[in-house]
């Protein structure tokens, strides 16, 4: 009985793509340009509700939900955030370190000083840097890519 | 009449039957994945994550290449790497499959994380929370319709006292009031 639940799994997780080298996940890509991520972060007001089409590797994936990614820009030390809805799309954990094509719409969020401080702490402690809570002098204010659809070479 | 309801309870017996046969896969699937999901803020139902934490001495302050094989050598690894990304100034990550390496330049601080998905119960979560999206979402609707199938057939499988005349209606009736108990609860 196992034997014929593992085909089976196989099966359908084979037809839907799932040992696919490239896996699509969300909508079809419909921009064929891509924009620099540099680019976006220099300016992300200038890109605000505006859909864009951005490449990179990815950084870092969520845990348990899947329902974000981090993407690395073109230029050192920036990496642009991808969120989608719990659910929709789920990004698997194998495509950290992968190259993505993602298409969404860019958008504005503000944290409170708390959250901001929650959040540097735990980048601070992920790369094992010290963290000193009186550096943060202001809430961070992050701009992210709602995705709609992406593309990711597995 | 009394004929035509025995004709129709042998037809659900044997739908019910079948049905519930075809059905035993998916619902062992949905079962366990439905377990392991629901406790997701214990544990990652999905993979096994190892965290590693070690120092590696005088990093070389070259390019990242140089310095990606410097750390791949004093951790005795020997596989490809996919690629590295400078996070901030004195961040180098590296991932290999399965493997990111997170190098702080200045310390020497090396933070090794390995992924490795749970087996069977990755797949069964990608069912059950319907990832594949697609034929799936269709296959699963029909999987769902059976179980509305066996749920309401179970019902008129026995006649008698241990049927829906006595017993079946005070278990259903037991089971429609908990979940409405649990509203009641948490609202």
């Amino acid at each position: 009985m196992k034997l014929v639940q593992l085909i089976v799994v196989l099966f359908f997780a084979y037809s839907t793509g799932y040992t696919t080298e490239t896996k699509n996940f969300g909508q079809e890509l419909t921009l064929k340009e891509t924009t620099p991520i540099s680019e976006i972060l220099k300016a992300p007001k200038d890109f605000m509700e505006k859909t864009v089409l951005v490449k990179g590797r990815v950084l870092d994936v969520c845990q348990k939900r899947g329902c974000w990614m981090k993407i690395a820009s073109d230029s050192e030390f920036e990496s642009i955030l991808i969120k989608v809805d719990d659910g929709v799309i789920v990004f698997p954990m194998e495509a950290k370190g992968k190259m993505a094509l993602v298409e969404g719409t860019m958008e504005e969020v503000e944290f409170t000083m708390e959250q901001t401080i929650e959040r540097q702490k735990h980048e601070c402690e992920k790369e094992g840097k010290e963290f000193d809570a009186a550096k943060v002098s202001k809430p961070d204010v992050m701009y992210r890519l709602r995705a709609s659809g992406a593309e990711i070479e597995m | 009449m009394g004929m035509n309801w025995m004709k129709v309870r042998r037809l659900l017996k044997i739908l019910h039957r079948d049905i519930g046969y075809l059905g035993v896969g998916l619902t062992v699937i949905f079962a366990v994945s439905g377990i392991a999901v629901n406790h997701i803020e214990d544990w990652n139902p999905n993979y096994v994550i190892e965290k590693k934490k070690v120092i590696i001495e005088d990093i070389p302050a070259q390019d990242e290449q140089k310095i990606t094989d410097f750390v791949l050598e004093k951790l005795q690894i020997n596989e490809k790497v996919q690629g590295w990304h400078k996070t901030s100034k004195e961040n180098l990550r590296i991932f290999l499959d399965g493997q990111t390496i997170d190098v702080n330049l200045n310390s020497g601080a090396v933070n090794l994380e390995t992924v490795t998905a749970r087996p069977f119960l990755r797949e069964f979560n990608f069912l059950h929370l319907n990832e594949p999206k697609k034929a799936w979402t269709w296959f699963s609707d029909l999987y769902a319709v059976s179980l509305l199938f066996l749920a309401i057939s179970g019902m008129f499988l026995l006649k008698g006292s241990k049927g829906m005349i006595w017993r079946g209606t005070w278990m259903v009736s037991v089971g429609v009031l908990l979940p409405v108990l649990f509203l009641i609860y948490f609202s």
